[in-house]
């Protein structure tokens, strides 16, 4: 019993806070360095939970890329005029609001469901995690390869810059680009 | 099949098709004369199978019937259609297609100067005439007959309009319409009532006597819209605004006619209803006497005859009442005749003097002769003279009346003769005798198709009276003439009545009527209720029912268009097109789903 | 019964993340939000995968690389946006307004 009173309290300081903290602050730049401490408390989380392997992988990939790329991002959409974007919005009440009553009806589910059949169990190795993605789950494995190679497509396909000089007002597709079918 | 009912379907499937040819080739209407000779071909064929029925139909008590059953629900039909032959059908079909015949030929004639679009029209009413009037004749119940009954109704309004550049002629038709379509709510109820108590509506049944009063009343009713009985009789006149022809066919012989043989038809149907007969002798009588003495004062020849065929209805009527069924059917069928010669004989007149008016006539006997001995021959037969086909039916129907001692209406129908015979006296000497009018000078006799006709009907007008006894037979009564009260009552009542009439307008003008003219103050108090009602409840009704339909019927569905457009107009928004508002939809769904979930 | 703690917890940073999704006017902004998300659904599936519900840990890295698509699409659609606009607050992108 402690013990998960212990541990609810670690995971309010470790990804509670800086969760809140990352929809709050009016500061776009420090809202990215918020979720790059949600995304880091939530990789401590793993490792209490017996997932080494993942709590590396999640610091690698997201604080490492993801949060890389909304820095980017930020950088990308800045309006030349404020150094700091506001970017809060009206509506916080039915937010607030909509995210409570969400919360409050899967608190109840999960407090309410029997959860008895769910023992602790051993998990696998470093090892047995990587045979298992190239045996088990090896079409799954590649599917996501592919998935990761359309969406980069995807991004640069989207966001290439057009040739001014041609069409100031409206970008359109030069003379290279495959008409989508 | 035999060839009885093969010919009896001939008479409904000749007329029927030369209207429907008439109908969808238009070429054959607007071009006038091919529609005429589809019409007369169609007649003929109908007359003569009519006429080959009396040999080879079924014989005296029998019947025959071709039917089919109509509109089958749940495995039982609502009723049957087709054709019956006995003794009462067959004579009925013969006098039908022979008076029509006979007025479509000398119609050729008389309407040859309309416009040919308007002459194919008008031989195409009269073969769809002809089909309705021998489905109403042929019926083997009473689903059909009432079928018939309708259609010969719509065809009355279309023809006495016929000349739709005549104001006049529109009114009269909607007059007789809608009077003689309230009159049918009665038949339509009866319909009803039969329906639900015997569950069909063949009429040969036994009903509780309470049933059968209230079935034969509301027949009754529509029976003397029908056939212009008292209070009811004011559209005869004015349908008189028709085609001389029609008037002869429609308003004489058939149509009108054709209530009295509904009666007649349905006869064990009223046998098991007197009270309702003795309703029926009185309001017979009533007409019979009250139209005579109408008659006397007009001075439209067609109006005439017009009143003398409510009063002659009003004969038939009254022995129905005195439950001789086979009285009425004769004078039904001599009347037919003598009735259809008078009409067509004073259209040859109008024709020559270019009038209605018995005040441009006179002394046409000279220059007209055919016509006149026609007229005559007519006239006589009405009067009741003997031996004409008249006398002998009318004796028959004095004698209904004498048979059951109803002596008030014995008498004043004797008195009645007397003027129908006075009337007709008076019509005689003012046309044919006398000093010519301006008109009159000038007139000159019609031509052969006019004339063949008349010469046609004179023949069974004059003799008729000879088939009197077959008729019977075909009843299943008996006919014969004696010597008795009321043969020679009728007989003095007729010849007594010309002798007057000759007397008191021989001399030439309008003899002095000062109590006559108190008549024509009440016919004009009936005809007055009648507009009175139709203004004031009638025309108010509809208008009600318009608003109704404009604003209530219409209005919910314009309503329907409307709340749709304001609906739409209030949801749209909600497509603000703002992403986090679809985003707090999205969520709030997914709230919802859960709760769902976590319901089950 | 720690599984339940983990996944409250789980609960909790979701609907965190759903605040942010409704309230954030700009798109990185909206996008940081989803990225809260996303780690609370994975935070389930480790949860679990300790517990012992299959197919456990493999599915958590399928996911995240999911996730991680998902965020180079974003980005890219957010560029699109500031391009046109000049700006990348998301109420510009109105044009389904009914």
């Amino acid at each position: 019993m402690t013990d998960e009173l212990a541990l609810l309290a670690l995971s309010v300081i470790l990804v509670g806070i800086p969760a809140i903290r990352v929809v709050r602050t009016g500061n776009l730049v420090r809202a990215v360095f918020w979720l790059a401490l949600t995304l880091l408390g939530t990789a401590v989380l793993y490792a209490l939970l017996q997932a080494p392997f993942l709590a590396g992988v999640q610091v690698l990939t997201y604080v490492g890329g993801v949060v890389t790329l909304m820095i980017f991002g930020v950088m990308v959409t800045r309006r030349h005029d404020s150094a700091v974007v506001a970017i809060d919005g009206r509506n916080r009440v039915r937010g607030a609001l909509a995210a409570g009553a969400f919360f409050a009806v899967l608190g109840w589910a999960i407090v309410r469901t029997d959860l008895s059949d769910f023992t602790p169990a051993t998990t696998p190795t470093t090892q047995a995690l990587a045979h298992d993605l190239l045996d088990t789950y090896l079409l799954a494995f590649e599917v996501t390869s592919v998935l990761l190679l359309a969406a980069i497509i995807c991004a640069v396909v989207l966001a290439r810059r057009r040739d001014p000089e041609l069409h100031p007002a409206h970008p359109t597709p030069s003379r290279e680009e495959v008409s989508p079918r | 099949m035999t060839t009885a009912l093969g010919l009896a379907l001939l008479c409904l499937a000749a007329p029927l098709a030369a209207a429907a040819l008439s109908v969808v080739i238009p070429p054959l209407r607007q071009r006038g004369t091919p529609a005429a000779a589809l019409t007369v071909l169609s007649s003929l064929m109908a007359t003569v199978a009519s006429l080959a029925l009396l040999r080879i139909g079924p014989g005296p008590g029998a019947a025959a019937r071709l039917t089919v059953p109509w509109m089958v629900v749940q495995g039982r039909a609502l009723g049957e259609v087709g054709v019956r032959l006995d003794g009462v059908s067959m004579p009925m079909l013969a006098v039908v297609c022979l008076v029509a015949l006979a007025v479509q030929v000398y119609s050729l004639e008389y309407l040859r100067s309309e416009r040919p679009a308007s002459y194919g029209r008008y031989f195409t009413y009269h073969a769809l005439f002809l089909f309705s009037m021998n489905a109403l004749v042929l019926a083997p119940e009473l689903l059909q007959a009432f079928a018939g009954w309708e259609l010969v109704g719509l065809l009355s309004y279309l023809l006495i309009g016929f000349h739709v550049e005549r104001p006049a002629a529109g009114r009269a038709a909607v007059k007789a319409f809608w009077m003689t379509k309230l009159a049918d709510m009665g038949f339509l109820i009866a319909l009803l009532l039969l329906f639900v108590r015997t569950g069909s509506f063949g009429w040969d049944v036994a009903l509780p006597q309470r049933t059968a009063e209230a079935i034969a009343a509301l027949l009754f009713l529509a029976v003397m819209g029908k056939s212009a009985q008292f209070p009811l009789h004011v559209w005869l006149p004015d349908a008189m605004e028709g085609p001389t022809p029609v008037s002869a066919l429609l308003h004489a012989a058939t149509m009108v006619a054709a209530g009295v043989y509904l009666v007649v038809r349905v006869d064990p149907l009223f046998a098991q209803a007197p009270l309702t007969r003795e309703g029926m002798l009185w309001v017979g009588t009533v007409t019979a006497a009250f139209t005579a003495l109408l008659a006397l004062v007009q001075t439209d020849l067609k109006r005439v005859l017009a009143y003398s065929t409510c009063s002659q209805l009003g004969f038939m009527v009254a022995a129905l009442g005195a439950g001789s069924a086979f009285a009425a059917f004769f004078h039904l069928g001599t009347h037919a005749f003598f009735k259809a010669l008078l009409f067509l004989a004073a259209g040859s007149v109008i024709h020559a003097v270019h009038s209605n008016e018995l005040s441009a006539m006179g002394g046409l006997g000279r220059r007209m002769p055919v016509t006149t001995v026609t007229f005559a021959v007519g006239a006589l037969s009405l009067a009741g003279v003997p031996p004409f086909a008249g006398f002998a039916s009318k004796d028959t129907v004095l004698g209904a009346l004498e048979g059951r001692a109803a002596w008030i209406p014995w008498t004043l129908l004797i008195s009645t003769a007397f003027l129908t015979a006075f009337y007709m006296g008076r019509v005689l000497v003012r046309t044919f005798l006398g000093r010519p009018s301006e008109a009159a000078a000038h007139a000159h006799e019609s031509g052969l198709v006019i004339l063949g006709p008349l010469v046609a009907l004179a023949i069974p007008a004059a003799a008729g009276g000879i088939l009197g006894g077959w008729l019977a037979r075909g009843l299943g009564t008996e006919f014969h003439l004696h010597l008795g009260l009321t043969p020679v009552a009728a007989s003095l009542a007729g010849l007594g009545g010309l002798g007057v009439a000759f007397v008191v307008y021989g001399r030439g003008g309008e003899a002095p009527l000062a109590a006559k003219l108190a008549a024509l103050d009440r016919y004009g108090a009936i005809d007055r209720t009648w507009t009175w009602l139709y203004r004031r409840a009638l025309l108010p009704l509809s208008d009600g029912l318009r608003w109704v339909d404009r604003y209530l019927v219409d209005g919910l569905m314009n309503g329907l268009g409307w709340g749709t457009l304001k609906a739409g107009a209030v949801i749209r928004p909600l497509q603000t097109g703002r992403t986090r508002d679809y985003a707090l939809a999205v969520v709030v769904g997914a709230i919802l789903l859960l709760l769902l979930g976590g319901w089950r | 019964m720690t599984l339940r703690a983990f996944l409250l917890v789980a609960a909790f940073l979701f609907s965190v993340g759903i605040y942010g999704l409704l309230t954030r006017r700009h798109a990185v902004a909206l996008l940081l939000s989803i990225e809260v998300m996303a780690n609370a659904a994975n935070l389930v599936f480790v949860a679990f995968a300790r517990f012992g519900g299959a197919p456990g840990q493999p599915l958590v890295l399928f996911a995240l690389a999911v996730t991680v698509a998902e965020v180079a699409v974003g980005l890219a659609l957010v560029t699109l946006l500031y391009r046109r606009h000049g700006d990348a607050l998301l109420d510009l992108a109105s044009e389904a307004k009914g």
